[in-house]
């Protein structure tokens, strides 16, 4: 089974319903994708497939053979994308866990929509972060949307 | 941020055998790891000025983190005091997760000195212990540079990692003179800056570990990754006393694509495999054998009913009394009274426990996100009839904590696992077993009477608190010698602030064989729901603003009253909210374990109504917690906590039927969500007091506040955790 992740052709060998989240974390080594819930309820997992969010944790790694995936270590070599840059300014992750998931959506979501209301942001970001940085999440959301 | 050249590192080059210590995951930002982590002497070519501090002839730092950062963060408080009394350029600094030393430990209510994080002491223990290291170091490096020019250390001022001669402007890095400076005895007593001095101690400065949060590459226990290693997943007994008896189809289970192995731990049974996922497969086919243990029966209607039963007893243990508050009670006047009760809850940390572990003749090596070095040495040496000295433990970033990664459980099956295979094993349990399989709050429940004077305040208060006491469970003996009550329960209360002529507190254990443990703010989740509850009922009977009610229940303290005037201020809690919003107030004086610190916060929260819904839509929170070290760190914790809280207030709750946990996931056990998230503007008071713990202070006045607004637009008391933001 092929796809490509972060820009290279990988292959997968095993059972195609293994979950897309445990073939990046254990096989491709790419642990800044994260295990929370593996019910797809918490987002911690989200990747981009062929450009949109979704849930790596109940992604069958069979459905994504022929796309592309790109994961928090494929987003930019610097931590330089406009997502990452507000998260750095606005100093977002306390614990952290939960942030490659969070990235990954919101840069989803501004690529739909570069500037949301905090209706939108609140409809949008179903991510759920135990710290509860959300306050800082939708600040850096709109300091990246500028 | 990858650890680490130090893990294949054979034990004996550790130095951990000689006392010393080990450099442990080289969370190292922003300067690359270091190359080396065999540590005799600290990071290869690197010169250790105390137990704290590594210098390299380049002139590059690494400060040592004796804390593990859950969140907290202390990853860059903790070296930013250092720097500060050692004058490093910040720009310069790395930081390594450091364990294994006297200095790094702490002793916390009454108990050997360990090292740990827990109940927001790391800011109040570590502070002046962190500046005493900073300026012995500085000390010692002035020193050598006078010698090297031939000049007197008082002519010599240091700036951003370099001694400077002050008449001739000549100056060495820090670099060039530590190996030199290393060999000088260290100044017990040296010098301390004087607070207006400080470049560093009391600034925004952002968090070194945000970048490596934002690109993935911060290395969670999760994330572990070790030559040779295989992977765990486990089948809990489904109870939560339940004991796994024997294995049904374990031979079927090994069959299984890539499954290794079948370990039979107490209380569960492990699936050892080449990946996770095809582990996880096998513990999902495994069938156990199960003794259910004590808690078969359990029901979380039973235990209501016996914490209920417990409110009417005649007799509980007294923790407190003040003047003849039976008398006043029972002679009549205005009374108040109210019932109140919270659930068990649970960590639910984002990150669900996981650890590596390398069971070996010559060591057990540990990996994962430790919240108790200590306790996870004398665990793994108990176990294994080992010196905890030859327990070797790296601690990686957690990804939340909240009390739950103190406890070492989940290191122990990692090393069940790899001493049965032999091998290094990462067990990772998954979310439904976090939840079934935890350590919770226990929920309790009160009772308050209380007896007003003219003027509506307080002659006389009685509170009673019932439930499974967790010192009971924890520290049985400490607790029976200590007059048989457990601060925990009665955090807030037994030691009340606010001014009551006349006060019972009393609590009783009600046995229950759940396992219980410490949950950020642990105890005053409950009690300060209760407490502050009935003080604003207090003060609705005595007709009384819950702001100006307090200020005079607190008249004789002035901290206090400085606190409340400044969330009141803040808040603009003198004008008239708008319409649709009503407002709750409230106030905590946080004592923390043992009464290690005092801080004071103050609470103004607005709720505003949409049709039969409510939203919490703003918190103005002030906060007196001493000095302020960064206050972009104390702002995170306020903010997370209020966050944190209202997941409590309106959400957590766990139930048992026949001793099984109901839940299992966040749909049943949902969190607070970023449209649920209330603006927040926290208010850091001005302080000249040493710094105090600020991680657990703001969430017990939560749940009060959000109880009182409601009652405030609906007339109906909210005197249960969770609480329904509805009409």
């Amino acid at each position: 089974m092929d796809f490509v992740l972060n820009g290279k052709a990988t292959r997968f060998d095993g059972d195609g319903d293994t979950p897309l989240l445990w073939v990046i974390r254990d096989d491709a080594g790419l642990t800044g994708t994260k295990y929370g819930c593996g019910i797809g309820a918490c987002g911690a997992c989200t990747v981009h497939v062929d450009g949109n969010a979704q849930r790596s944790c109940v992604t069958p790694v069979s459905s994504v053979a022929g796309r592309t995936v790109t994961t928090i270590e494929g987003l930019s070599p610097d931590r330089s994308s406009r997502v990452q840059r507000a998260w750095i300014a606005k100093d977002v992750p306390q614990c952290g866990y939960c942030q490659s998931g969070m990235v990954m959506a919101v840069t989803a979501l501004l690529k739909q929509n570069p500037h949301p209301t905090d209706k939108e942001i609140d409809a949008s970001v179903s991510n759920l972060c135990r710290c509860a940085t959300y306050h800082r999440i939708r600040e850096a959301v709109h300091a990246a949307a500028k | 941020m990858q650890p680490q050249s130090d893990r294949i590192a054979s034990p004996a080059r550790r130095g951990f055998l000689k006392g010393g210590m080990a450099l442990a995951g080289a969370l190292c930002i922003p300067l690359p790891a270091l190359a080396s982590r065999t540590v005799d002497s600290g990071p290869h070519g690197t010169h250790e000025i105390t137990d704290w501090i590594w210098i390299e002839p380049n002139g590059k730092i690494t400060l040592g983190l004796s804390q593990c950062e859950c969140g907290q963060g202390v990853y860059t408080g903790m070296p930013q005091v250092l720097a500060d009394e050692l004058d490093a350029d910040w720009q310069q600094v790395a930081v390594t997760f450091v364990t294994g030393r006297d200095a790094y430990r702490t002793g916390a209510a009454y108990e050997e000195p360990q090292q740990f994080v827990g109940a927001s002491m790391s800011a109040t223990l570590f502070y002046q212990r962190l500046r005493i290291a900073g300026a012995q170091a500085r000390e010692v490096l002035v020193m050598t540079a006078a010698k090297r020019l031939q000049v007197r250390p008082g002519q010599c001022y240091t700036e951003k990692g370099r001694v400077y001669h002050g008449a001739t402007g000549r100056s060495f890095s820090y670099g060039e003179l530590a190996e030199e400076a290393a060999k000088l005895p260290l100044n017990p007593a040296p010098r301390l800056k004087n607070d207006a001095a400080h470049q560093l101690i009391g600034k925004d400065l952002q968090r070194l570990d945000t970048p490596a949060k934002v690109d993935g590459s911060a290395e969670f226990g999760i994330d572990v990754k070790v030559p040779g290693m295989l992977y765990g997943a486990l089948k809990f007994a489904p109870t939560v006393t339940g004991k796994v008896t024997g294995l049904r189809n374990a031979d079927a289970v090994k069959a299984m694509p890539g499954v290794q192995a079948v370990v039979q731990a107490p209380d569960a049974a492990i699936v050892v495999a080449t990946s996770y996922w095809l582990a996880r497969k096998g513990a999902n086919a495994l069938e156990l054998e199960v003794d259910p243990g004590p808690a078969r029966s359990l029901d979380s209607d039973q235990i209501l009913a016996a914490r209920q039963a417990a409110l009417g007893a005649p007799e509980a243990v007294v923790a407190t009394k003040l003047g003849d508050p039976d008398a006043v009670l029972a002679g009549g006047g205005k009374v108040v009274e109210a019932d109140y009760h919270t659930p068990y809850i649970v960590h639910a940390t984002m990150e669900s426990v996981n650890a590596t572990v390398h069971v070996r003749e010559d060591a057990i090596e540990v990996w994962g996100p430790i919240q108790g070095q200590d306790f996870v040495r004398n665990a793994l040496g108990k176990l294994y009839q080992r010196q905890p000295e030859t327990i070797i433990v790296h601690t990686t970033f957690l990804g939340g904590s909240f009390g739950r990664k103190f406890l070492p459980d989940f290191v122990v099956h990692a090393a069940r696992a790899s001493a049965a295979v032999g091998k290094p094993v990462k067990v990772i349990r998954s979310r439904e077993d976090d939840i079934r399989h935890g350590f919770y709050r226990p929920g309790v429940s009160g009772r308050f009477r209380a007896v007003l004077d003219d003027k509506g305040l307080p002659r006389a208060l009685h509170a009673r608190l019932t439930g499974q006491s967790l010192y009971g469970v924890i520290k049985a003996e400490r607790m029976a010698k200590h007059g048989g009550w457990d601060e925990t329960m009665l955090e807030a209360i037994y030691d009340c602030v606010y001014r009551v002529p006349n006060l019972k507190v009393e609590m009783i254990d009600v046995k229950q064989p759940i396992p219980v443990s410490f949950m950020r703010s642990v105890g005053s989740t409950s009690s300060i729901f209760m407490l502050e509850s009935f003080v604003n009922e207090m003060a609705d009977a005595a007709g009384t603003d819950p702001y100006r009610y307090r200020r005079a229940l607190l008249a004789h303290n002035p901290l206090a009253l400085r606190v409340l005037d400044a969330a009141a201020k803040a808040a603009n809690w003198d004008r008239k909210p708008a319409p649709g919003v009503s407002r709750g107030f409230t106030f905590n004086l946080y004592t923390g374990r043992g009464e290690a610190f005092q801080t004071y916060v103050a609470m103004a929260l607005e709720l505003e109504r949409s049709g039969k819904a409510f939203r919490v839509r703003r918190v103005v929170c002030a906060v007196e917690c001493g000095r302020a070290i960064n206050p972009n760190l104390i702002r995170a914790n306020i903010e997370g906590g209020i966050g944190f809280a209202l997941t409590n207030t309106l959400k957590s709750e766990i139930t048992f039927k026949a001793g099984v946990v109901q839940q299992s996931n966040f749909h049943d056990y949902p969190l607070l969500q970023l449209a649920e998230m209330p603006k927040i503007d926290v208010v850091i008071v001005p302080s000249d007091r040493p710094p105090q713990g600020c991680g657990e202070v703001s969430l017990g006045p939560v749940a009060p506040a959000v109880a009182h607004a409601l009652y405030q637009a609906t007339k109906a008391r909210r005197r249960s955790m969770p609480m329904k933001l509805e009409v």
